[in-house]
């Protein structure tokens, strides 16, 4: 969840201030607890129903790769539509207009259709139960270590943020203690995780997707019909809300104060691929399916549903902000001398559905929440228990042992998370200087793992003296430039207009210093001899024969179909 | 577990209250809207429901 931090819009709500100025007036009824009381004894269910499965340690951390294709679609779309994209994505439809959408049709589109047709022959068929075990088959153990440490951290405080937006959300919309909120929510996913493992928390998100979609579609539909529908929305806001490329030439001239090459090598190229094709809190609901052509379709597939998910995120936003222009009945809440944006989706459930649909409303919000968390919690506990546990601290146990781990490690995590969003609440600028650290981190991975796919040169040495010097180059970047006053702790050599444009740019800095170095040091490095490469590597790999199944069936013609629905998309809203 | 037979009853079961909400208390109505958003999402999750359990039954 990390990864995408420097980009994502979502996390302006990562910093809701605790003193808010005032609550907004949603009031629940009888009916609306029901609802949400229901959809729990739901999850609940499916994860005592799919305890049985558990057997091994493979079954509760890896589903033992047996999850049909439709499933581990939705939930690979699922796990990355947490609160704060929803929360955060509505957010920046308000604050920045339609180019919110380059988060998804430049930036997600392309990068699940690439790990799917590139990539996930290599992660699935290297047998790898992770993606820093395929690190560790490809290159060596600092790598890994490096990277599987970092991950595990980073999932933590991810988990620990985003329980601490929704408890502050939650205190302010609904006047709920902010603790027991988040102890209700995490003892729910802690409970069905436990029991089912990874089957169970993919299953859930699917019916959290289900959820999410239904639950706030009617709230778009109608938020935006009430602002007069598109061409009434475009009416009412500046040109450049409702123009996705018109403005992007020049970043004075749009909200983001980005241009299009920071937006396609920085966010698109750089931010997104880094994301959705290393990070193992996605790609490890791709390696849960059932066999390699599934493993291999299940981001493309979900790229059908991702690429209609701005319409209910993102569209509401722009709603919201018309309607406060309309000034008849709705108007965004005020924060300081601005716009509290992170408030835009609650505030419109309030003014938009009455109670009975209330609850849904709220209860998806709860579900996204609770699909977020539940990602979190797997991959920690896949990555704790095979790439840390098992291969530093006790190496040969019987399986029945790391399976026990498997489950301890979802307490223990749940608990470090509950801890991390408790420190949240205390040192709010430590928890932005943590996510600062994991986002030079994170940066360069995309580097390490195309050359390590499609460069069988480069070597272990190679691959971890790139990470570093790409993450020094992204701490670099930062420290010597500024944007809103950000940044710059080291000298200010260049002025960018937005936060937004420096991320983008670190993320770009930090690419390139690991694609380099990483080159570099492997010429000079002794390579691994190629029969030791098989399965790991482009061009030393069996790719698996597709012939005989239909088109839409095999990942490359799938994959074009989709891009040129995205394509379609970014002119309709050119 | 066929994941559409518990999806299924989720959304049926939910689309069963928005509907009932909607005919006995027609009176719950949004501040902004005209229209009965709890039966108009009542009849979507009932259809999305149903929909899912038909297609649980068919592969069983």
């Amino acid at each position: 969840m990390g990864a995408t931090r420097a980009a994502d819009p979502r996390l302006h709500c990562r910093a809701l201030p605790g003193n808010y100025p005032e609550r907004s007036d949603v009031t629940l009824h009888f009916v609306d607890y029901f609802i949400l009381a229901i959809y729990f004894a739901f999850v609940l269910g499916i994860g005592w129903v799919l305890k049985k499965r558990v057997t091994s340690s493979s079954d509760f951390l890896t589903s033992s790769r047996s999850v049909p294709l439709w499933i581990t679609s939705l939930a690979f779309v699922a796990t990355n539509l947490g609160a704060q994209e929803l929360v955060g994505m509505c957010a920046s439809g308000a604050k920045y207009g339609i180019m919110t959408s380059h988060f998804y049709w430049v930036g997600a589109i392309p990068a699940m259709l690439f790990v799917g047709v590139f990539m996930m022959p290599f992660y699935y068929g290297s047998k790898a139960r992770s993606v820093p075990e395929y690190l560790k088959l490809r290159f060596d153990e600092k790598t890994r270590g490096f990277n599987a440490i970092a991950f595990a951290v980073m999932t933590i405080f991810s988990s620990g943020i985003s329980m601490y937006a929704l408890g502050l959300l939650f205190q302010l919309v609904l006047g709920w203690s902010f603790f027991s909120s988040i102890l209700l929510s995490a003892a729910i996913v802690l409970i069905y995780t436990f029991l089912g493992g990874l089957t169970s928390a993919i299953y859930n998100e699917v019916l959290q997707f289900f959820l999410i979609m239904l639950g706030f579609a009617p709230l778009a539909y109608f938020a935006v019909a009430r602002a007069g529908g598109w061409e009434g929305m475009a009416s009412r806001l500046p040109e450049a809300w409702t123009h996705s490329w018109k403005y992007a030439g020049d970043a004075a001239a749009n909200p983001m104060g980005i241009e299009v090459f920071g937006i396609f090598a920085g966010l698109g190229f750089v931010l997104s691929f880094g994301y959705w094709c290393t990070n193992y809190l996605v790609v490890q609901r791709a390696m849960a399916a059932d066999s390699m052509a599934a493993a291999r379709l299940t981001p493309i597939v979900g790229a059908f549903p991702k690429m209609f998910i701005p319409f209910i995120v993102i569209l509401p936003g722009l709603a919201a902000l018309a309607l406060t222009k309309m000034g008849d009945g709705y108007s965004l809440p005020i924060k300081g001398d601005s716009y509290d944006y992170d408030q835009a989706i609650t505030t419109l459930m309030a003014q938009f559905y009455p109670s009975g649909m209330l609850g849904v409303g709220l209860t998806a919000l709860m579900a996204s929440f609770m699909s977020g968390m539940a990602g979190n919690v797997t991959a920690f506990n896949t990555v704790w228990t095979y790439d840390i546990y098992q291969s530093y601290i006790r190496k040969k146990a019987p399986d029945s042992h790391y399976l026990w781990m498997g489950r301890m490690t979802t307490i223990f995590g749940t608990l470090l998370s509950i801890g991390a969003a408790y420190l949240a609440t205390l040192y709010n600028n430590l928890m932005d200087l943590l996510q600062l650290v994991f986002s030079f981190v994170n940066a360069p991975l995309f580097a390490t793992f195309l050359l390590g796919m499609f460069w069988k040169r480069s070597t272990g040495h190679g691959a971890f003296t790139g990470l570093v010097a790409g993450t020094g180059a992204a701490a670099l970047t930062h420290g010597l430039t500024m944007a809103e006053g950000k940044g710059g702790w080291l000298g200010n050599l260049h002025e960018f207009p937005s936060v937004m444009a420096q991320n983008f740019w670190i993320a770009i800095m930090a690419w390139s210093a690991c694609f380099v170095t990483t080159i570099a040091i492997s010429l000079i490095t002794r390579p691994r001899p190629q029969q030791e490469l098989q399965g790991l590597v482009y061009g030393v790999t069996k790719i698996p024969h597709e012939g005989g199944v239909p088109w839409y069936m095999r990942p490359a013609p799938l994959s074009v179909a989709a891009g040129i629905v995205c394509i379609l998309l970014n002119l309709i809203f050119w | 577990m066929d994941l559409r037979t518990p999806s299924g009853l989720l959304f049926t079961i939910l689309g069963v209250i928005l509907f009932a909400m909607a005919i006995l208390s027609p009176g719950s109505r949004a501040p902004m809207v005209e229209a009965n958003v709890n039966l108009v999402g009542g009849l979507v999750f009932l259809g999305f429901g149903l929909v899912m359990l038909w297609m649980a039954r068919r592969a069983a």
